[in-house]
């Protein structure tokens, strides 16, 4: 029993990384201008699904497909900021709707493209085991996306606390009209914010496509778990995605080895309830900061 | 350097200044007083394409800055110290400062301006890992002017920098002022402290009610006339 426990931690860590990658791009653009992409999903599966024809029609490996995904995948999210920055008023609440229109459009189009088949990859490298410690098992692909959502995690908190541009963005957050006055152009910042949160999205799917199957109404689970994991964190915290994600993961896999894997959804929207409930900002929140 | 001609600006359908006109000229200190609601912080704000104007031009070197946005004229040298509740809230102090050094021209001094900063504010220094909202009145004043100071102006607008500020830190601002006008930067200063913004002007400004009610060269200003306008402006305004 205890060796499945531990077994169901490390399992549960390991996913925390990849979860962590999922919910990024989210928080970046909720952190920064307090926008929730409710397409965000979509467009994780649609890397998903960029990575799954590469393999499966020219035999490309899908770690390989990422630039491919990527590029997709940060040009619908340019577009959608295209449409985001056109609302005159009451942003926050209106960008709720158009992006879960473009959500709604993104689905049928991944439906029309590649049918409602549930997918996985058949590249036999990314299953192969891992095993550590003689204890504790997994596959190639859970470990490799594990350590790129540590890196990426990483290498977007470094970004936003120490570059010139991640910096801007928080200013244009904190106050738009003085970070004018520093000579920011904030559409510069937020279209750049875009385009990070699009590269996130598309190495998520990638790995997405590699850890788990992927069927075509998987976007607004991604998206929720995405938000989840924000909320938990504490809006706007990188680091906090981390921990939260790893937290998901763990009671994920803990509620799967002691209870049934029909509840491993609902563990992440209980933990969710609890932290409205007893931590309104988050693990790591502190209100309005990003970072 | 820099006109103002018969500029009409202000808040969506309130107009707060009234066909203003003005001349600052390089290298220049021009001091701007009057009373409170006189439109001083609005005046700047218009000229650093925050607010557009309804009527009348800005020109910088001859050129109109109506079409130019904010960052644009900043990247062009004309910056805005704005008063300290402009500062970051939710940025340490020293991300503050250090956007300040964000316009391209600045960024290869930051780390040299840096330590400037922290050499002239020993308190900021202190406190540099500690949010900005987080600050006094007066720190967040320092911070502003810190920030600006990064910001390597040829043209620079401070907009009251010596409010809530204790006598010794006022000296050290005004010191800082007269520094940077030695070293030939244009200064607009907006300023209640009349008798101390006189000691560095060049020229000097009453703005009353969106207009402008006296225009002298500072060494032809009485102060007590100055103060007998000022008063009957506030009066007046009242
Ligand atoms: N954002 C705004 N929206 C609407 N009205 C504003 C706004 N900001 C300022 N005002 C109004 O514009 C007028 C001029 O304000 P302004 O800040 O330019 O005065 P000021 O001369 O800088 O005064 P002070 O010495 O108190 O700083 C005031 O009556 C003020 O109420
Ligand atoms: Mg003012």
């Amino acid at each position: 029993m205890s060796e499945l426990v531990l077994q169901s931690l490390y399992a549960g860590l390991l996913a925390g990384g990849y979860y962590a990658l999922i919910a990024l791009g989210l928080t970046l653009i909720f952190g920064t201008m307090k926008v929730i992409n409710l397409a965000h999903g979509e467009m994780v599966l649609l890397a998903a699904y960029i990575a799954y024809t590469a393999e499966s029609v020219y035999g490309i490996n899908p770690v390989l497909a990422i630039p491919l995904a990527v590029a997709a995948v940060v040009l619908t999210s340019v577009m959608v900021y295209g449409l985001v920055s056109r609302i005159r008023q009451d942003r926050e609440l209106n960008s709720l709707i158009l992006t879960f229109g473009i959500g709604i459009v993104l689905t049928n189009f991944v439906l029309m493209v590649w049918s409602a088949d549930i997918r996985s990859t058949n590249v036999p490298w990314f299953n192969e085991p891992v095993v550590i410690g003689e204890a504790f098992y997994s596959t190639s692909a859970q470990v490799l996306f594990f350590l790129a959502g540590l890196g990426l995690t990483a290498a977007l908190w470094w970004w936003l606390g120490r570059s010139w541009y991640g910096r801007a963005l928080r200013a244009v957050a904190s106050n738009r009209n003085a970070a004018m006055l520093m000579g920011v152009n904030p559409r510069t910042t937020e279209v750049i914010s875009f385009v990070i949160a699009g590269l996130l999205a598309g190495i998520a799917g990638v790995a997405l496509y590699t850890v788990a199957v992927i069927h075509p109404d998987l976007g607004h689970n991604l998206t929720i778990k995405a938000f989840v994991i924000t909320v938990l964190a504490g809006l706007g915290s990188i680091p906090g995605v981390l921990v939260g994600a790893m937290l998901i993961g763990v009671a994920e896999y803990m509620t799967i080895t002691l209870a049934s894997s029909a509840l491993q959804e609902l563990t992440g929207m209980v933990m969710f309830l609890l932290v409205l409930f007893i931590r309104p900002s988050g693990l790591f929140g502190s209100r309005g900061r990003v970072g | 350097m820099l006109e103002v001609d018969k500029l009409r600006a202000g808040y969506g359908a309130i107009n707060i200044l009234w066909d203003l006109s003005l001349t600052i000229r390089e290298g220049q200190t021009t001091v701007i007083v009057g009373p409170n609601g006189a439109g001083k912080t609005t005046l700047l704000r218009a000229i650093m394409g925050l607010i557009k104007a309804s009527r009348g031009d800005i020109r910088l070197n001859g050129r109109t800055t109506a079409n130019r946005a904010t960052w644009d004229i900043v990247h062009d040298g004309v910056i805005m110290i704005p008063e300290g509740r402009l500062v970051f809230r939710d940025m340490t102090v020293e991300d503050n400062l250090m956007m300040g050094a964000f316009p391209r021209h600045c960024r290869k001094g930051a780390k040299q301006n840096l330590a400037q900063v922290y050499d002239l504010f020993p308190r900021l220094a202190e406190r540099r890992h500690q949010a900005a909202g987080s600050l006094s009145g007066g720190e967040a004043q320092m911070v502003a002017m810190g920030r600006g100071l990064m910001e390597e102006p040829k043209v620079v607008l401070i907009d009251e920098p010596s409010l809530g500020l204790a006598p010794v830190v006022v000296d050290e601002i005004f010191r800082i002022i007269a520094r940077l006008k030695r070293e030939g930067r244009t200064i607009v200063l907006v300023e209640q402290n009349t008798h101390r913004a006189l000691a560095v002007a060049d020229h000097v400004y009453l703005m009353r009610s969106g207009q402008v009610a006296l225009s002298e060269p500072a060494s032809a200003v009485n102060l007590d006339r100055l103060h007998d306008l000022y008063f009957a402006a506030e009066a007046a305004g009242a």
